[in-house]
């Protein structure tokens, strides 16, 4: 079967250019090297369908839906001629003057055949599956398939499988794409995923008893391009359709993946990572995408509310800037700026911190700024994990913050009276330091320890923006919400120092205001909290974080 | 309608972590590893000599050798379900393969797979009661000269009739090979401790 | 015509002809010696591709080529023996083994040389037990007296020589399938480029030949390329091995020139010797299972590598000759075909994948009586649609599928319409309804021929 028609003809100056220049479908595209036609074809804005073909992953050329035609030299009379067969473009490299089209009868007929034969063992599940909207089967169908069936026969029935404890396997669904297997193989480096059997009773499964358990393995749900992965978290739970994406960074920890934040009706349902090479490519862990839940729960901090002695009022939104302006104002007239500071959490963003922080100097030119509680967990966890040391392509920080180099940015940019936390935290033990606004904002519970609260109680103005109520919060003279990520807006630094923009996606919870909108006006401002009108005011002090780190867009047909 | 469902997490209650390969088998399994460059390729001749060994090679056996060919057990399970020779549940002391490939089939080879399956009493896949047998069909065994073709364990048995089955499956000696063997891929006697239950 | 005096199975009957001393009598491993004492690996290259040898495996590539394309800088060379013969019809190459395996190891050694190996891998497929102790003690042999191993023949070159058996699947005779099967992987073929010969097995240059293609080398060595070019047709140059089953006379491996017509084969008294009970012949198929189907009048097509294409069949394949006669249903012949390929499809390529199984469901159901007209054209039109030759499958086992599908479609159409015609439209449905008992209302007797 070696009929070798294949890639000769082509100068070997054209290879030495380093922006290939091809041709697909009469039209000139310019690409990057080195790339192959496919990536380049999407990345020129031309839908050409495939699914096993990931850029994260190896590749295989096995469903046969992106195939092209190529010009190729004749092996006796030497001219470039269309070749008689076609060829995979995921698997050819691009090269100089090298021409390609997928606009042709030959190409979309091996389109419409790919698409039937995938659907002559598929369930009719689209009204029930949860892959519906976002399902490349759908889609590809719609745009290059069949509209009509030929099967009359049985379809092979294959099980649903629960293969481990966030995901399921709705066997029938699947189209072999193998995207799932070489993950785990290639990127987690766990390899839980394998096939079974072989043909078309070809299922992919797991170890009996060594179920699909890493830290990554809710991005096998992403790549799948049909409804056969599927997160238990979201079975059932919406329809995608519904659902609006707003851009987003992971608060979970320092790395700072890209993500979407999937809303409707005032609800998060799901984050889905963003791409964002160099950061978190195309990929989230488990730990951010699904440590989202204290968003929705109820105990939250919502209302302001202060304290003037043993009574407790819940003032308006209004009110609460001339109140703690004030009470702020006693403290230094009573006591002196010196006895005034703040600790700034690593949970807050740039925007959010530089405002809090020029609002107490403006209060008080010398009082006392640190950084609060930074929590790490473990260590950095690197994937792949059977992998070479050295080789590791995503890692999930023991930080379990996103923004420690942000808040240290600020108060670096800011200079004046620092000291360590533990500096602070003696000196209000011994009465040094008389009024005190404590940045919490940690979704874990537990980091407002009781220890914590026996200091709180000896300080004249204690001020305390947090999630979740606890002993110290009880201590509180003024308690103020510290809302959610996805509430906000601002800018987060990531552990390489990246500065990364994310959006508000939802309202903040009934009763609250978000962090960014509170401090703007405690600060002096007057309107709308917006995160640039507040960079403006940063960047000339800051000059670091005016430099936004804006992934490349994934072309719109990549998936 | 009820579609059928899969715990794959939760391992089957008998299926237990005790390891299962004696040190006799893991020997023989290493002695090829000097034959290729990666201790995965001896996978092949390692679930041959399992099989020969054990009957059939159950998760616990595919455990131990992912463990002994350090590569993870989910590959020794891709591996072992893609090739048709491979058992994954107990079969007979006698395995009769019946040819299904087209030359034996036009010398009568469906009348000789109706007359072992009615003669045993068993489908395809199947084990007789008393354990002796096994049965399945293959596709084409290559002797297609003397169809239809019987294999019963390693002994080819040559144009055979519906008529000769019962005959055929009642002889003692219908597995014997008449050639000099080589014991390379042949299994090892098992301890009376390691003799499996019925069920795996 | 005269008969053809037996090259490869010159030793075949002969008392004792498995063992070494046997073997060496006859000549055997004289041109090895000649090979490893007098010849450089380019000399023993030109040599074969003087002689014009093709692979006698199926795709029929010239070796001499094959053994060219290894890269000039290597360390590490593996070959590959390709022993899985599970092409339905073939037999020619266990015939040999088991006959005079040292013939075999012989080639090997030539072969090995040639490409530098170092390391040479007899896959054999699982399903030969006895074919493989007869080798396995052939190579016992073979090494105790030092013809493997290192420095042989006092000439400074080692090869080591293992058999690794398979474990039941026909896509690891492809050969990077077989290739990921040694590797310890399920069989399934790779992408090309890279090829084995660049990147092969554990990613080193590799070359996969088969088992009569090695054979013939020590006959080329001790008689020279030239005598090969006498024996056969101008581009199918030298002896080969034909394997003839189904209901004749005399089925069996038969040696000749290539370019011996059909109609020899079975009917000639050296070879078949013609059908048993004097039935007519319906159909043959020349090649093993994959090239396609011939009819009765298309009996005098040459079996050689270029006349068999001239009939719309794949290629001279392995030549493994199956006949069939008047009393096969041809519904059942084309179940059992489709069955096969969907059974042992690998799986990767979605159009073989769905499309076998697809084909194997609906000839299921023509063969139990519910066919329809219209089944007939769609399974033709899926075999357009999958194979390495028109670029959409990864190896070539969906072009074997396609070709005896659609040939065996098309030259008995009239007789499959008749079969259809006459099904009672009750039973059809009847039998659909077992067949498939998940669906209801089907539009089976509409669309009928």
């Amino acid at each position: 079967m070696c009929e070798l028609w294949f890639n000769v003809g082509l100068s070997s100056e054209a290879s030495l250019a380093l922006m290939p220049t091809i041709i697909i479908d009469n039209r000139e595209v310019e690409c990057r090297e080195g790339i192959s036609v496919l990536q380049a074809a999407l990345e020129a804005g031309i839908d050409v369908p495939h699914y096993c073909y990931h850029p994260g992953l190896s590749v295989v050329a096995s469903c046969r839906l992106c195939l092209m035609e190529m010009k190729v030299s004749h092996p006796t009379t030497h001219e470039m001629e269309w070749a008689p067969k076609l060829i995979p473009s995921c698997q050819t490299t691009v090269r100089d003057s090298m021409e390609v089209r997928f606009d042709s009868p030959a190409v979309k007929e091996n389109q419409k055949r790919v698409m039937e034969y995938y659907l002559v063992n598929h369930p009719l599940d689209c009204p029930v599956c949860d892959q519906a909207g976002e399902c490349y089967l759908q889609d590809y169908s719609q745009r290059f398939g069949e509209p009509n069936s030929r099967v009359v026969d049985a379809k092979h029935k294959n099980p649903k499988k629960d293969i481990g404890s966030r995901t399921l396997l709705y066997q029938d669904r699947c189209v072999m794409c193998t995207r799932c297997v070489r993950f785990t193989e290639e990127v987690a480096g766990t390899q839980e995923l394998c096939i079974v059997n072989r043909g078309d009773r070809a299922e992919i499964d797991v170890f009996p008893g060594r179920g699909l358990e890493n830290n990554l393995q809710g991005n096998v749900v992403d790549i799948c391009p049909v409804g056969s992965l599927l997160d238990k978290d979201f079975l059932f739970e919406q329809r995608v359709w519904f659902l609006k994406g707003v851009d987003s960074i992971c608060p979970g920890c320092s790395t700072g993946c890209a993500i979407r934040a999937d809303v409707n009706d005032g609800r998060l349902w799901r984050l889905k990572p963003r791409y964002n090479p160099g950061v978190n490519d195309w990929w989230m862990c488990d730990e951010g995408r699904f440590g989202w839940k204290y968003v929705h729960d109820e105990m939250r901090i919502t209302r302001p509310r202060v304290r003037r002695g043993t009574a407790i009022e819940q003032p308006s939104w209004e009110s609460i800037p001339t109140i703690v302006q004030q009470r702020f104002a006693d403290m230094v007239a009573k006591y002196g700026p010196a006895s005034v500071a703040v600790q700034l959490s690593p949970e807050m963003s740039c925007e959010e911190a530089w405002l809090l922080a020029r609002f107490i100097r403006g209060m008080a030119a010398e009082a006392t700024l640190t950084l609060g509680d930074v929590h790490s967990v473990g260590e950095p966890q690197l994937f792949p994990v059977s992998g070479v040391a050295g080789g590791e392509t995503f890692v999930v920080q023991p930080e379990k913050h996103p923004n420690r180099r942000g808040v240290e940015m600020i108060l670096d940019g800011l200079g004046g009276a620092m000291a360590s936390r533990e500096d602070v935290w003696s000196k209000i033990g011994k009465g040094e330091i008389k009024a005190f606004w404590l940045v919490g904002g940690y979704p874990r519970a537990d980091w407002a320890k009781k220890e914590l609260s026996a200091a709180t109680e000896k300080l004249e103005l204690f001020v305390i923006q947090d999630m979740f109520p606890s002993k110290v919060t009880e201590t509180a003279h003024v308690v103020l919400p510290f809302c959610a990520w996805v509430e906000r807006e601002g800018t987060f630094v990531n552990q390489a120092g990246l500065v990364q923009a994310f959006k508000r996606a939802l309202p903040p919870p009934e009763g609250a205001r978000i962090d960014g909108q509170y401090l703007f006006t405690i600060a002096g401002y007057e309107g709308l909290y917006t995160g640039e009108r507040v960079r403006a005011m940063m960047v000339s002090q800051i000059p670091g974080l005016g430099q936004i780190h804006i992934p490349p867009p994934q072309p719109a047909h990549q998936h | 309608m009820a579609w059928q469902s899969i715990d794959r997490v939760t391992p089957a209650d008998d299926d237990s972590d005790e390891p299962l390969l004696s040190e006799a088998v893991k020997e023989k399994i290493r002695g090829f590893f000097v034959r290729y460059p990666t201790k995965r390729a001896a996978l092949l001749p390692a679930l041959h000599i399992v099989q020969e060994t054990y009957g059939q090679i159950s998760h616990r056996a595919m455990r131990d050798i992912a463990d002994l060919l350090e590569i993870p057990p989910s590959h020794v399970l891709d591996t072992v379900s893609f090739y048709s020779h491979f058992w994954r549940h107990p079969r007979g002391q006698k395995v009769v393969v019946s040819c299904r490939g087209l030359s034996c089939e036009l010398m009568g080879a469906r009348e000789v797979n109706e007359a072992i399956a009615s003669h045993l009493g068993i489908r395809e896949h199947e084990t007789t009661p008393d354990g002796q047998y096994s049965f399945v069909t293959e596709e084409c065994l290559g002797a297609c000269e003397h169809g239809p073709c019987v294999l019963i364990n390693e002994k080819l048995h040559k144009c055979v009739k519906a008529a000769d089955v019962p005959r055929l499956l009642a002889d003692p000696d219908n597995d014997k090979v008449d050639v000099p063997r080589s014991d390379l891929y042949d299994g090892l006697p098992l301890a009376k401790k390691d003799v499996l239950p019925d069920n795996d | 015509m005269t008969r053809f005096e037996p090259v490869l199975l010159k030793n075949v009957g002969v008392e004792g002809a498995r063992t070494l001393r046997v073997y060496e009598s006859r000549s055997g491993y004289s041109s090895a010696r000649k090979v490893l004492g007098t010849m450089t690996p380019t000399d023993v290259i030109d040599e074969v591709k003087k002689s014009k040898l093709r692979g006698r495996g199926g795709a029929g590539f010239p070796t001499g080529i094959k053994w060219s394309f290894l890269p000039a800088d290597r360390d590490v060379t593996y070959l590959c023996v390709n022993f899985d013969e599970a092409e339905p019809g073939t037999f020619n190459n266990r015939y040999l083994v088991e006959n005079d395996p040292h013939m075999l190891l012989e080639g090997i050694l030539i072969a090995g040389y040639a490409t530098g190996s170092t390391t040479a891998y007899i896959y054999i497929r699982a399903e030969f037990c006895e074919p493989f102790h007869v080798l396995q003690k052939a190579l016992d042999e073979a090494y105790a007296a030092s013809f493997f191993g290192n420095d042989i023949f006092g000439s400074g070159y080692s090869l080591e020589c293992y058999i690794h058996r398979g474990a039941g699947a026909y896509v690891c005779g492809e050969e990077t399938g077989l290739i990921e099967s040694l590797e310890g992987k399920r069989g399934w073929p790779r992408i090309k480029p890279p090829f084995p010969a660049i990147e092969g097995a554990f990613g080193k240059p590799t070359v996969v030949n088969n088992v009569e293609t090695l054979a013939c080398l020590p006959h080329i060595i001790e008689r020279g390329a030239e005598w090969f070019c006498s024996v056969g047709t101008q581009e199918s140059t030298g002896p080969k091995l034909y394997t003839l089953s189904g209901p004749v006379n005399r089925p069996g491996c038969y040696e000749a020139p290539l370019g011996l017509t059909v109609r020899e084969l079975i009917e000639g008294d050296d070879f078949g010797q013609g059908m048993i009970g004097h039935k007519k012949i319906k159909g043959v198929i020349p090649g093993g299972l994959s090239v396609g189907i011939l009819t009765a009048d298309e009996l005098d097509c040459q079996l050689d590598f270029e006349d068999v294409r001239r009939y719309g069949l794949l290629g001279l394949g392995t030549a493994g000759v199956i006949v069939i006669n008047e009393d096969a249903d041809m519904r059942a012949v084309l179940a059992n075909v489709a069955r096969f390929y969907a059974m042992e499809s690998c799986g990767q390529c979605t159009q073989c994948r769905e499309g076998t199984g697809w084909i194997d469901k609906i000839a299921k159901r023509l063969a139990a009586g519910a066919g329809r007209g219209v089944d007939l054209d769609l399974m033709i039109e899926l075999t357009r649609h999958m194979g390495v030759l028109p670029g959409m499958s990864i190896c070539g086992l969906p072009d074997g599928a396609a070709y005896p599908i659609r040939t065996i479609i098309e030259k008995f159409r009239d007789e499959l319409e008749d079969l259809i015609r006459r099904q009672e439209p009750g039973d059809a449905e009847a039998a659909m309804k077992q067949i498939n008992p998940a669906v209801y209302a089907l539009p089976m007797t509409e669309q009928r021929v």
